[in-house]
């Protein structure tokens, strides 16, 4: 049983990895008072689903998706191209969203004149 | 026989198209009231001209997918349905209707209420809904109308705008829609769900059929748990509006409603919509065939029919409410206990499930209409000229009012089923029924007489306070003599001028206001409103809203006129609007003027808006009880009860036992 | 099939978003134009999805290729019209010219809204027409974007704090919907709907470490839209986006946003991984009603202790959300009819009564559940269409509410889940709690005498300015400071704004007769999903 976990663990230490990493950019997003830094979180959240979706692409000893115009694919072993395709539409989405947000914490900066959440709910209540 | 028409349709939109235009001519007063009474008798000429026909075998039915292709739910149609026991209670609330909206006009103008047209409006649309009820042909289609009925009476409860007023509404949605959109709704889908497993073609089958769906029968036998709790489901639906114990609470609050609308609604359309409902599930759904071998496993009983606890709880319902009625000193709550116990003979007699039990119960319909609309038309007339609402305060009345106090004397007579007056009939046929089931059932025909007894014990003292006492010297009232009950202040000393609101002074007055915030009646003479209005004050709504109200205004929460707060705060105000308001007027001004009530004849007693339909009620009662066999009610009664049974004269059915009348049905 | 009707899921898509760009060209050189686009393009786009819809009844299922990437299979992004697409569609974009009704005089204006607004009907309708799960994920936050900024477009600053909150939990609902489609992706290697529905049922049938992996993405996409649809206790975000949203946003995005979410749910559970799957695997049916009957009782719940009444509304669509997730959860054909019915009749609604809500809080400065005390007497005709869409929220008969309720509840007792056909019969009556508050608020109770700290003098003049400067201003204003404009400016209140208002409420009880339509349009659909 924990050595089944452990060679999971050893041959599939990429997705490890990364869901480690989207519980910090979750925490950071839950916990941080900073809305700026709860966007970095949420930005962080992503990043990792698009590390894990890179990881889900590959196929072992495969190459970059990029096939040569002379040989006919099916003699390579590359990674599968689709998920970068999706990882480049997803970032995108994600830059956008980023924008958007920041947009907003600098509208709530100007109004309340705080980025922190705490604060921010106190003036709230004063009003 | 069926034959498709618009009829039964027309029959439910006169008075809807009627609400459309008494809302536009709601400038007009005389126009206003003119569509009630127009729709009135167009809505009772079109039940009276189908009723040759039902009488002869035909059904009248028109059905939504036929005429438009509109499919209500997937294989359920909308279906309006005129047959002998849609008929029945028609005819009953169609023709009461005429008088009612006499009625109504008269007493709303009598006190000058307000919002008079919503009044009229809400009162046209809930008999455009009892008429669909009456003509719904299947179980969603009844459904769809006791919802709306539920929905256009509270209008009418919560009609003063008062606190009161607001708490009952609440009461009243709560009950009603707790009894329509969870009991009835479940049970009908369960009826669904039933009736469609079992039909090889997955087609559900609702409409009702005389002597129960068929199809329910064959589920029920396959699955007889799902539909015993099919059947509780719909009866407890039904039973609200019916008032069956323990949900019968809604009813005695639901009398802060204007008069007109406890005697039509709440004596007649609403409640016998439940009693109704009960009827339909009873013999047209389940049918008293299903209903009597659906074996229900009691623990330590063994096996019943699913009929005898519906029985037992009708049966206690009309022996307690009659008791608590006797303590109820307000006369509209007394009558409202009455009613719950009326009602509940109603509900009784259809469970019994023999013959002639049945046709009693259903004639019972129309019979305690008939008196208890007599009833509240009396109580309101007496509200209207003298503002009395107390039997405490009505000793001598009999000299200010005479024909109307004649007329209740009349239709108590009928509560308690006494020989020449409709009620009598009716229970002398459920007496006949119980009295031929044997068994068991001996102590339902026993709950029958005591009952009937117990009428006389809180109808009588009306009657008798009102022609032989005098202000001046009267008993303590009602009988059972309990400080919630009765008032001190009914034995007469000389601080008896207390309870004449018009002797004292204002100052007084608003003292008294301050230390009963509840009511301003020197005695609170029911403990209902009390009771209700800390129930509501236990929801959520009600502490948000006690709140922001003290939010608002600290001094609301103590204020009984909330309704005045447009107006200043002041006094003299108070004192005027407290004329408008006549529940509040009510708590001021009742009793006996100083020098005792002058003495009218019965024709300047009152307005002839008011004596006419009183009188014409009266007389109807005494009709139904001297002649029913001319009257259509019984002759109704007892061809839905063949048609039921599957016999060609109600005669074949004389003498039978409660198992043999099962294997005519059987037939 | 013709070849436009083929053409038309990609125009509706593209259409709109391209046509975004428009008010703001235009506005470099006409002031406001931003109406008038956006009122064309969305009535252009009801024409063509009735066409379509029209095109579907006749033939079935349309199915358009974006750029010919038909082969392989998996891999090309398609837009299917399908039964159940198109009725959303058609809510989508009636919803969208109607509600543009009330924004010609209530606001919010300026070019830049507009184009906002026509980037999220665009998203809408991607969503509801896309066949692919992972172009699912770009609608989604294509939606999301544009909302965050509509409701940001309040002028108050708790709008900013509010879209804000949106934004960062929306964001996680949709990369949780985004993980739960790599575990797709790596279970099956297909994103397309209609591959991925043949694949599943065999990966069920094989078992082993791809049904596990199928297993985590239903997790991570039903958390996903959890979130998305405001399920409790995800649904925080909600109430206050719904408050703080300027009135004229609002009804768009509670009739749309949850409802086209809560669309896409059902179509990724249904479609995707289909009935065999949900019934096969434990504890999976179980999870979706539990989440959506404590939805239903705690979203009605909440909503009754509310003083504010967009809030109260709010909270209500948690609740009535809940039921179409628990009749999802049945995976019964009558309750599934029940859920997509329930969808469109609460998007009726909902709009609706936020659209009343605007009217009154204009025509009546009435916000709170207290202010609307008296409304009957003073605003009949907004107050009796209030009440017919409370009436019928509640689900009394004959209205849109009830058609939907009927169905989840027979689909309920079909499946023998007695405790969910108790909480949903039980639902009535708790909506019913908070709609006859309001109710008996409107009618039965005589209005508090005004406290207005503002002479009315001030209100009038602003209220009689048609200039977007001083409108937006007042409108900041009134939520800065509270009881304002307690009385409001009847005169602010225009024709348009009331002929929507009481068409939506004829149409909600109007669409109580249509069960049987409904049942039926939907059958091809509902039958081949279930029979399969």
């Amino acid at each position: 049983m924990i050595e089944g976990a452990i060679d999971i663990l050893a041959t599939r230490y990429a997705y490890a990895l990364m869901f480690v990493l989207m519980g910090i950019g979750m925490y950071m997003m839950i916990a941080n008072e900073n809305l700026v830094k709860k966007l970095i979180g949420v930005n962080l959240f992503q990043t990792a689903i698009f590390l894990f979706f890179v990881a889900v692409a590959y196929v072992e000893g495969g190459k970059a998706p990029i096939v040569p115009a002379d040989s006919s694919p099916g003699e390579l072993a590359m990674a599968s191209p689709l998920p970068h395709v999706i990882v480049l539409t997803a970032i995108v989405v994600g830059i956008a969203l980023t924008a958007v947000g920041l947009a907003l914490i600098v509208r709530i900066y100007a109004e309340y004149g705080t980025l922190r959440e705490d604060t921010l709910r106190e003036v709230r209540a004063d009003e | 026989m069926t034959e498709t028409s618009i009829l039964p349709l027309a029959a439910v939109l006169v008075s809807a198209v009627a609400m459309l235009l008494i809302i536009a001519s709601y400038r007009y007063p005389n126009v206003r009231e003119g569509w009630s009474v127009v729709a009135a008798l167009v809505k009772f000429g079109i039940v009276a001209s189908m009723l040759p026909g039902v009488m002869d075998g035909t059904t009248y039915y028109w059905s939504l997918s036929e005429s438009l292709g509109v499919e209500f739910l997937a294989g359920i149609d909308f279906v309006l349905r005129a047959d002998p026991l849609g008929m029945l209670f028609a005819m009953l609330a169609s023709f009461l209707w005429i008088f009612t909206s006499f009625y109504a006009a008269g007493y709303m103008r009598g006190l000058d209420e307000h919002a008079q047209t919503r009044f009229f409006a809400a009162f046209a649309a809930s008999l455009s809904t009892a008429i669909g009820i009456a003509f719904a042909g299947n179980l969603v289609t009844i459904f769809i109308f006791y919802e709306l009925l539920s929905l256009v009476t509270y209008p009418l409860v919560a009609h003063n705008e008062d606190n009161e007023a607001r708490i009952a509404g609440r009461k009243y949605l709560t009950y009603t829609f707790f009894g329509g959109g969870v009991f009835l709704l479940g049970g009908t889908v369960l009826v669904y769900w039933l009736t469609s497993s079992a039909d090889p073609a997955g087609q559900a089958h609702l409409a009702f059929e005389s002597g129960g769906i068929e199809m329910l029968a064959e589920a029920a036998a396959a699955d007889p748990a799902i539909a015993q709790a099919a059947f509780y489901l719909l009866i407890a639906g039904f039973g609200v509006k019916a008032a069956v114990m323990p949900l019968h609470s809604w009813l005695a609050d639901a009398m802060v409603a204007p008069t007109p609308v406890s005697g039509l609604l709440h004596a007649v359309a609403v409640v016998k919509s439940g009693a109704f409902g009960v009827a339909r599930v009873i013999l047209e759904v389940f049918g008293p065939g299903l209903i009597h071998d659906l074996p229900l496993n009691v623990p330590a009983v063994g096996e019943v029919g699913l009929n005898v606890p519906v029985a037992i709880l009708a049966a206690f319902t009309l022996t307690a409410a009659s008791i608590i009625a006797m303590r109820k000193d307000h006369l509209k709550r007394r009558l409202a206990f009455s009613t719950t116990a009326q009602l509940s003979y109603i509900v009784l007699g259809l469970s019994m499930l023999h013959p002639f039990a049945i046709a009693g119960a259903l004639f019972h319909i129309p019979a305690h209409a008939f008196g208890k609309l007599t009833l509240f038309f009396c109580a309101g007339a007496v509200h209207v000229e003298t503002h009395t609402d107390y039997v405490s305060e009505m000793a001598g009345i009999g000299k200010r009012m005479p024909l109307t106090m004649s007329a209740f004397a009349i239709g108590a007579a009928g509560m308690a089923g006494m020989p020449l007056i409709a009620g009598f009939v009716s229970k002398f046929y459920m007496l006949i029924g119980s009295g031929s089931v044997g068994g068991g059932y001996w102590l339902f025909a026993a709950a029958l007489i005591v009952s009937g007894i117990l009428n006389i014990a809180y109808l009588w003292p009306v009657v008798y306070t009102a022609f032989f006492e005098s202000e001046d010297r009267h008993d303590a009232k009602p009988i059972l003599e309990f400080p919630p009950g009765g008032k001190l202040e009914s034995y007469f000393d000389s601080d008896a001028v207390a309870t004449d609101g018009g002797e004292r002074s204002s100052s007084d007055r608003r003292a008294d206001g301050g230390e009963k915030p509840d009511s301003g009646q020197p005695q609170p003479a029911d403990e209902q409103a009390e009771e209700s209005e800390a129930k509501g004050a236990g929801t959520p709504t009600e502490l948000d809203e006690e709140a922001d109200d003290t939010d608002d205004e600290p001094e609301y929460a103590v204020d009984k006129y909330p309704s005045d707060h447009t107006v200043p705060e002041d006094a003299e105000t108070h004192e005027d609007h407290a004329d408008d308001h006549h529940d509040h007027g009510d708590h001021h001004h009742g009793g006996p003027p100083a020098g005792g009530w002058e003495r009218h004849s019965p024709f300047t007693e009152s307005t002839w808006l008011m004596i006419l339909p009183i009188s014409v009620i009266a007389v109807g009662a005494v009709t139904l009880g001297v002649i029913p066999d001319y009257a259509v009610f019984l002759d109704l009664a007892m061809y839905i009860v063949e048609g039921i049974f599957g016999v060609d004269s109600f005669d074949e059915l004389h003498g039978l036992s409660l198992a043999e009348a099962m294997e005519v049905i059987g037939e | 099939m013709s070849r436009l009707a083929e053409l038309l899921p990609a125009l509706l898509v593209a259409a709109p978003i391209l046509l975004a760009t428009v008010p703001i060209v235009l506005g470099l050189r006409f002031e406001r134009t931003g109406w008038s686009v956006a009122a064309v393009t969305t009535t252009a786009l009801f024409a063509a999805t009735a066409y379509l819809a029209a095109a579907v009844y006749e033939t079935g299922r349309v199915v358009h290729v974006l750029g010919n990437w038909g082969e392989p299979q998996g891999i090309g992004i398609e837009l299917v019209a399908d039964e159940f697409s198109v009725l959303i569609a058609l809510l989508v974009t009636l919803t969208a010219a109607g509600v543009l009704a009330y924004m010609r005089v209530g606001g919010p204006r300026g070019n830049t809204f507009y184009a906002g607004y026509l980037l999220l009907i665009g998203g809408l309708l991607g969503l509801s027409l896309t066949g692919d799960v992972f172009n699912m994920f770009v609608f989604l936050e294509i939606v999301g974007l544009a909302t965050y900024a509509m409701i940001a477009s309040g002028d108050g600053p708790e709008s900013a704090v509010a879209a804000l909150k949106y934004l960062i939990l929306g964001t996680v609902g949709a990369s949780m919907y985004l993980i739960g489609v790599g575990f797709l992706f790596m279970a099956t290697g297909a994103l397309n709907m209609q591959v991925l529905g043949e694949v599943i049922p065999a990966v069920v049938e094989e078992g082993g470490s791809d049904l596990t992996l199928l297993r985590a993405a239903f997790a991570f996409i039903f958390v996903g839209f959890a979130l998305k649809v405001a399920q409790w206790p995800l649904h925080t975000w909600q109430p206050d986006a719904y408050q703080h949203a300027p009135d004229g946003v609002t009804p768009v995005i509670a009739a749309l946003v949850s409802t086209v979410s809560a669309y896409a749910l059902g179509r990724v559970m249904y479609n995707v991984f289909g009935p065999e799957f949900l019934t096969a695997t434990p504890y999976l049916t179980e999870i979706v009603v539990t989440v959506g009957c404590v939805s239903v009782l705690a979203g009605s719940t909440l909503a009754v202790i509310q003083r504010d009444v967009k809030r109260m509304f709010a909270y209500s669509s948690v609740s009535q959300f809940g039921l179409v997730v628990a009749a999802y959860g049945l995976v019964t054909q009558t309750a599934f009819v029940g859920a997509v019915i329930h969808l469109i009749g609460h998007g009726v609604m909902k709009a609706g009564l936020f659209i009343a809500a605007g009217v009154i809080a204009l025509g009546y400065g009435a916000r709170t559940v207290n202010e609307y005390a008296g409304l009957a007497k003073n605003r009949p005709v907004a107050a009796a269409s209030t009440g017919i869409l409370l009436i019928a929220l509640i689900g009394i008969p004959p209205s849109a509410g009830f058609i939907g309720k009927w169905y989840i509840a027979v689909g309920a007792v079909e499946a023998e889940l007695w405790p969910v056909a108790a909480v949903i019969f039980l639902s009535t009556m708790l909506t019913l709690a908070y709609a006859a508050r309001l109710l008996e608020k409107m009618y039965f109770t005589p209005p508090t005498p005004v406290e207005s700290p503002h002479p009315p003098g001030r209100v009038a003049a602003d209220g009689g300015e048609p200039e977007a400067g001083v409108e937006t201003a007042r409108d900041g204003g009134s939520l800065l400071e509270g009881d304002s404009i307690r009385r409001g400016s009847p005169d602010a209140v225009s024709f348009g704004m009331v002929a929507i208002l009481v068409a939506i409420a004829v149409a909600a009880v109007l669409l109580g007769f249509a069960g049987g339509a409904f049942f039926e349009w939907l059958e091809p659909f509902t039958e081949e999903v279930f029979t399969e």
